[in-house]
């Protein structure tokens, strides 16, 4: 299978116009084996997570509800999941036979996305503590003694996270890495179609540029389709709902922080609320 | 179409119409043209075009192409013989050039350069084979639009620049011969800031030229005028779209090359084909029967056949190339697009005192070309302006090679200055016949620069009376008080005078009068399809006296004996081969005459040839043309052409030793005085009716008066009239080249796309022509040309009555088409954008 | 690779002889096969190397798909009907003359006797950029040349361009979709029958087809319904040659008069979008308004409005404007006879 599509342009080179359609199958199927391997996993294969015991005198400190998102943030995240999938089913749709007119939807969702993740980086750089999201030592050192520890070998009980797993970590870096790629192509690509604020110029790259481009604008569409699908899976995960719901009302409840969260890695003060 | 009696009464042949002997052919589809040859084993070649405007060849793999059953060779550049000197019959060398074009090339230089040819049983085989080739280019920088490489930091079109510069021939040496032309240079020329900031307004500047030449003193000239006009128009670049491709098949035999090709002079493609291939003319045989079109751009066929040429020899096998109508886009040449600023100066009655014309010539890639100077000389000559200068820039662009079409310069010069003209006669008050007819040259009229104070001149030119009579048959001044407006109708009236070269000199006639009493004539001439070749031959028949169904005519094939004769461009053939026939029906009637006298006694000039005789005048002994046949056989020598004059062309000498022997041989070269250049000249009378509301105008009348001394063959000519007209409006309706400048790549290659005018888009039944009808004094029968001029007087005289009916602010650019003149009509600003080329 | 634009490949050459049985053969070969008609759209394609099909279905031996029959006071055309039969047939010479007058003024006499009217109603853009083999939005591509910058586009598409801005070339479509005509469709289910005006599909919709016929699809036949028969008629084409040129713009209009006023309209227009339009918000402002020039002159400003030039293409707002003006109002005829 082509995973490329390449064109012979005007002066019979030949260019990369854009990703083989046929991975928008191939991404959805992907993304639904996976979703389907990992709940037969869970249901059937899976030990109970142990961590390190938290100690009581802090457990005691953890009020009822902790806030995990503020308003804002949830407000971002919804925005940008609405302007998600509007571009998701307005590039996939008429692709994979529902034709309708999808590109001043796509353009206008992608504005949307990009400027909801402009806002984000504001936000989250400034206003939130923005070392948060990404892994650190601890969540490295935990990772492999997970690791270990499913092989059977003794190595002691990884820690409890801090306010973002491990995975939502990693899910975060590659969201950033598939949503930067896309709207910064999908950006300099509002230049080869009409829009009110700028001149129209297919011309503003090279045939060669353009056409690398698209491929990636292509690879992280299609790879998003696998990513949100994962990630929905797992917010209607029943162990994760708590988190889930943490996005819908802000907080999560004593009972599931002591669960998952250390106390000593996520520490609850009044400027977490 | 009405056909306007030749008034020249004592002709017997000439002036009379009659039907030519190739004609049934042409008109039952029995006539052969290149594609319709085949030989014994024959293979068919396809080309590999480039596909960028401008590239070298990295990399040429055809591996694959080669293995294909069925294909069996290849020819690329690298095995084209290099480019060779060649000596002009006068005895100039000419130097090989290094830039000249070739039938394939490692530098393409315009997008559908041909890069190579394979060849193979059948196209379809040829075609696969050339997809299958793996090619790497190099792209270097390029440009469509000559000034967008004349602009500050723009792309050169060639490595080394992006305009010609022909240097000044050096003086001779005491004691030689002048040497010839030198080859011309490239140079990198751009604008100033200054002059792009000029252009950017959407004028030209008039930056510092490549070429120059004046006479008189036209700053005294511009002093004396009471008016002073200064614009700007752009011409069109339109392809020559003849309707028979240049295709052509080659094949080999005891190392002589024969070639089935189209084109329009059959004995001078010999040593244009001997040229292309390095080889010697006695090697050549060119066949060509008939020609479906050529309008300059098929003089000496094309460069593209020694493609066949030398596949054949490579492969062993005849080679049939057959150019699809795309292709001839790209080979078929076209005519260059000149972008013209012109300043004059007129006295308050409209006598142009000075004027100042300055053109950008857009060349594509090959060689400079003479529309830029032609445009200059003809203006010169058509409006006679008492001092003017001429400068121009021949720009290189990557776009097809340009060559000479119908009027090459002369349509463009006549383009540029007509607008003007009928502009200052409005500012001035002037009726548009009169200030033409104050301007009109007459007699030997001067034309082109002043070389040490002298001009050249013409044979004659008769022009006020060709306007007169145009304004006559076009009832032009009751005319002129028309209504313009009416509903949402507007019509107006335009005149134009066009003038061009109209023949050469010194060609050789060649026949045999056999035994049987016919006159065979041989001829070089090309059968282009204008008739000129069978034409010029009423002459013999006029001359000797003989009924017409009496000559048979042997054309086509130079393998059958042809004389040396003139290229059938710039209209020469009526000219130069009405004196050749001439000057060989008096040898030949001087040879019967001295038959005559040598049998029957007395002077050879006691004799008179006529009726199929030679007899004593008054009456009495005589012989026929049989019986001197016979017995210019017999005598031998000169009669028979077993002795030869030394001055005829090597050709001819080898063509006349052939026939030798077989009858009173008649062979001689046209050596009669000529005071002038002989140029012809047209008057176009139009009517357009334009609908406001669309954009879109109708011709609905045409008068065309030609001033072509004597008419030969009043239908023909009356055939290039109407054709020729056409072409030139063609140019102010719809025909044009559109390119898009981002990949320098044609968009426009179908005549659907290109536009030339169909039959419906032209007065066919509003279609008048007539002569002047006054013999040039410079030729012995009087006759000049007709193909050229017709065709910017058609072009103008539409553009004119356009802006007649609606004012001058509506174009600067042909061909003027709806959306021109609707926006014009909607925002009161001319409506086109003129200074960006092939929109 | 390199490409050469000359000389049709081979391809295998089927003629069924009834409409099943090409419908078999577009089943059966799927996207390698081609329909052809009067073969002058297709023959471009072929003979420039462009479009490759395996296999060619040509319909010129199908029965039943050619001539003009009377249907309930209205006529079914067959869809190979050739132009030249449209314009000569009298049915439609007299009650619509729409048609004939639409379909006379496409290409030249030679092309008329060729082309069908199926062929002309389905038939490709011809923007040249696309024409050429280029890569484009219509081609599977990703851009459109044709509104670049430096592009050429003094024939494209003023109204409903959505990245491509080619616009449909078909002379006789507009005066179909005046006359309310039906296009029967049929495909592997059996038949369908849609709208004229709904056949033709924009960019917007589907950026690589110009009408809803699915590739395993036939139009058989164009219904004409009666209702329009005898009504007042418009046709009028601007093009840059009188013969063998597509329209630059081109009108078709039948309207029901009575006391002077419009009672029923149906106006469309082709040469200005992907799709030859139908002038709903013109036909709704002007009924029962005078069919005079007042009422053009609105009509022709409804008519462009949305209207957006390219580089190239201005004229072609006033054009369209002053075309349905007239469509409506008439032409004020000028004192003189040329």
């Amino acid at each position: 299978m082509e995973i490329i599509e390449f064109a012979r342009s005007p002066w019979g080179q030949d260019v990369p116009i854009h990703i083989s359609f046929t991975l928008i199958w191939v991404c959805g199927i992907a993304g639904l084996a996976f979703l389907i391997g990992h709940a037969i996993y869970v249901k059937f294969m899976a030990k109970p997570e142990e961590f390190e015991v938290t100690p009581p005198e802090l457990a005691a400190k953890v009020p009822e509800k902790i806030a995990r998102h503020s308003l804002v943030s949830r407000l971002f995240h919804w925005v940008m999941a609405a302007a998600m999938f509007t571009l998701l089913f307005t590039a996939f749709l008429p692709k994979v036979g529902f034709p309708f007119a999808w590109v001043t939807y796509h353009w206008m969702a992608g504005l949307v996305l990009t400027a909801s993740i402009l806002f984000h980086l504001i936000h989250a750089n400034f206003f939130l503590d923005p070392w948060a999201i990404w892994p650190d030592k601890t969540d490295i050192e935990d990772a492999k003694r997970r690791l270990l520890r499913a092989r059977g070998e003794a190595v002691p009980a990884p820690r409890k996270f801090a306010k973002y797993p491990m995975e939502n970590k990693m899910y975060h870096m590659i969201i950033v890495l598939t949503g930067l790629s896309v709207t910064i192509t999908g950006f300099f690509m509002m230049f080869r179609v009409s829009t009110p604020f700028f001149t129209r110029n297919p011309y503003l790259f090279g045939d060669m540029t353009w056409g690398w481009m698209y491929v990636l604008h292509g690879l992280a569409g299609v790879g998003l389709i696998a990513l949100i699908m994962a990630h929905v899976y797992f917010a209607i995960r029943p162990e994760k709902f708590a988190m889930t719901k943490s996005m819908v009302f802000g907080s999560i409840d004593r009972e599931h922080f002591l669960e998952h969260h250390d106390p000593k890695r996520w520490v609850v003060t009044e400027s977490s609320k | 179409m009405p056909t306007n009696k030749v008034n020249v009464p004592n002709y017997r042949f000439i002036g009379k119409n009659y039907t030519t002997p190739d004609m049934v052919a042409k008109v039952t589809g029995k006539s052969k043209y290149a594609e319709d040859f085949r030989a014994e084993g024959m293979l068919f070649c396809k080309l590999l075009l480039s596909p960028m405007p401008h590239a070298r060849v990295k990399r040429i793999d055809a591996s694959k192409a080669l293995a294909l059953p069925g294909v069996k060779g290849i020819l690329t550049a690298d095995e084209l013989p290099p480019p060779a000197a060649f000596i002009t019959d006068d005895g100039v060398m000419i130097p090989p050039d290094p830039r000249a074009e070739r039938g394939l090339t490692n530098e393409p230089l315009y997008q559908g350069e041909p890069i190579l040819a394979v060849a193979a049983v059948d196209e379809e085989t040829a075609a696969a084979a050339i997809e299958l080739i793996e090619i790497d280019f190099e792209r270097l920088p390029f440009a469509v639009d000559p000034l967008v490489t004349l602009s500050p930091g723009g792309p050169n079109t060639r490595n080394e620049g992006n305009v010609w510069v022909v240097p000044p021939p050096a003086p001779p040496k005491p004691g030689e011969r002048p040497a010839g032309p030198l080859l011309p240079d490239v140079k990198e020329f751009k604008w100033t800031d200054a002059e792009y900031a000029e252009y950017k307004q959407g004028k030209l500047p008039v930056s510092k030229p490549s070429m120059e030449w004046s006479y008189g003193d036209i700053d005294a000239g511009f002093k004396k005028a009471d008016l002073v006009m200064d614009e700007t128009f752009v011409t069109p670049n339109t392809s020559d779209q003849t309707l028979e491709t240049r295709t052509a098949m080659a094949y080999w035999q005891n190392g002589k090359l024969f070639v089935h090709c189209s084109t329009q002079s059959t004995a001078q493609t010999v040593p244009a084909i001997a040229r292309w291939m390095s080889m010697d003319t006695t090697n050549v045989v060119v066949i060509s029967e008939y020609t479906g079109g050529g309008f300059g751009s098929k003089v000496t066929s094309g460069i593209i056949l020694t493609v066949p040429a030398l596949l054949s020899k490579k492969v062993n096998a005849p080679v049939m190339l057959r150019i699809s109508r795309e292709e001839e886009h790209f080979l078929g040449r076209a005519r260059p697009g000149l972008h013209g600023r012109m300043k004059a100066g007129f006295t308050k009655d409209g006598r142009i005192v000075a004027l100042d014309m300055f053109v950008v010539c857009d060349g594509g890639p090959y060689g400079p070309q003479g529309d830029a100077n032609a445009s200059g000389r003809i203006v010169s000559l058509c409006y006679t302006p008492e001092n003017m200068r001429w400068r121009g820039i021949n720009v290189i662009t990557n776009t097809p090679p340009r060559g000479p079409q119908s009027q090459p310069g002369g349509a463009q010069g006549v383009m540029i200055m007509e607008p003007l003209l009928s502009n200052a006669a409005r500012k001035l008050g002037l009726d548009q016949v009169a200030i033409r007819r104050i301007n009109a040259p007459s007699g030997k009229a001067g034309i082109g620069p002043a070389i040490k104070g002298k001009r050249d001149h013409v044979t004659s030119a008769f022009v006020p009376e060709a306007l007169d009579k145009g304004a006559e048959l076009f009832r032009w001044n009751e005319r002129k008080n028309q209504t313009k407006k009416s509903g949402t109708k507007a019509r107006g009236i335009g005149v134009a005078v066009s003038a061009y070269s109209a023949g050469s000199i010194g060609f050789d006639g060649l026949f045999v009068i056999k035994p049987d009493g016919k006159i065979y004539v041989q001829t070089g001439i090309g059968n282009l399809g204008t008739e000129a070749m069978i034409d010029c031959q009423r002459v013999v028949a006029e001359v000797l006296g003989v009924p017409w169904e009496r000559l048979e005519i042997t054309w086509g094939s130079t393998a059958k004996h042809l004389p040396w004769s003139c290229p059938s461009g710039g209209s020469q053939t009526i000219h130069a081969m009405t004196r050749a026939a001439h000057a060989v029906s008096m040898d030949a009637k001087l040879k019967l005459q001295e038959i005559a006298a040598m049998d029957l006694g007395g002077k050879p000039e006691d004799y008179e040839v006529g009726g199929e005789r030679v007899y004593r005048k008054g009456g009495g002994a005589g012989m026929s043309l049989a019986q001197a046949a016979q017995r210019a056989i017999k005598l031998g020598g000169k009669y028979d052409g077993h002795e030869l004059p030394p001055e005829i062309a090597k050709m001819t000498k080898a063509s006349a030793t052939a026939l030798a022997g077989q009858g009173l041989l008649a062979v001689a070269k046209d050596k009669y005085k000529r005071d002038g250049i002989s140029n012809s000249y047209v008057a176009g009378f139009a009517e357009v009716e334009v609908d406001l509301e669309t954009g879109t105008y109708r011709i609905t009348d045409y008068v065309g008066v030609a001033d072509v001394g004597t008419v030969i063959h009043p239908r023909a000519f009356g055939g290039q009239m109407f054709g020729r007209t056409s072409l030139g409006w063609g140019h102010a309706l719809a025909q044009k080249w559109v390119y898009d400048q981002h990949y320098g790549a044609p968009l426009a290659k179908r005549f659907y796309q290109n536009r030339p005018p169909t039959i419906l888009d032209v007065p066919v039944s509003n279609f008048k022509w007539a002569a002047v009808d006054i013999p040039d004094p410079e030729t012995p029968v009087g006759a000049r040309g007709i193909g050229e001029p017709p065709v910017g007087a058609g072009a103008s005289a539409v553009l004119n009555a356009l802006a007649d009916a609606l004012g001058e602010q509506i174009y600067r650019r042909a061909p003027v088409t709806a959306d021109i003149i609707l926006m014009a009509l909607e925002t009161g600003k001319p409506g086109d954008e003129p200074l960006t080329a092939h929109i | 690779m390199a490409v050469i634009r000359d000389v049709m490949p081979a391809f295998e050459l089927f003629q069924p002889a009834t409409t099943d049985d090409a419908l078999a053969l577009l089943a059966k070969y799927g996207s390698d096969a081609w329909v052809l008609a009067g073969g002058l759209d297709s023959f471009d394609w072929l003979k420039d190397r462009i479009k490759r099909p395996k296999v060619v279905v040509d319909m010129s031996q199908a029965s039943g798909l050619r001539g003009i029959k009377e249907v309930n006071g209205g006529l079914e055309i067959g869809a190979m009907t050739t132009l030249t039969e449209v314009v000569r047939h009298p049915l439609v010479k007299e009650h619509f003359s729409l048609l004939a007058e639409g379909a006379e003024l496409a290409a030249s006499p030679q092309i008329r006797n060729q082309g069908t009217i199926g062929g002309n109603v389905s038939q490709d853009t011809r923007c040249w950029y696309y024409r050429s083999g280029w890569k484009c939005y219509r081609a599977g591509g990703n851009i459109c040349f044709a509104d670049t910058p430096t592009a050429i586009n003094r024939e494209h598409a003023i109204l409903d361009a959505d990245r491509c801005v080619a616009v449909n070339p078909s002379d006789s479509a507009p005066a179909l979709i005046a006359l309310d005509a039906q296009m029967v469709i049929r495909g592997p289910g059996g038949e369908r029958v849609v709208n004229a005006q709904d056949y033709f599909v924009g960019p917007d919709i589907n950026i690589m087809r110009m009408t809803v016929l699915k590739p395993n699809e036939l139009l058989t036949a164009i219904r004409i319904p009666g209702t329009w028969g005898g009504a007042k008629f418009y046709f009028e084409k601007i093009r840059d040659r009188q013969v063998w040129d597509f329209p630059l713009v081109n009108v078709a209009a039948a309207m029901k008069v009575s006391g002077g006023k419009i009672d029923q309209i149906r106006i469309a227009v082709n040469g200005v979008a992907a799709r030859p339009l139908r002038l709903t918000a013109v036909e709704s402002a002007v009924i029962g308004k005078p069919a005079d020039a007042a009422t053009g002159e609105m009509a022709g400003k409804i008519a462009i409005q949305g209207a957006v030039a390219l580089r190239f293409n201005a004229y072609k707002i006033p054009l369209l404007r002053n075309l349905v003006k007239r469509a409506i109002g008439g032409v004020q005829e000028a004192a003189w006879k040329s």
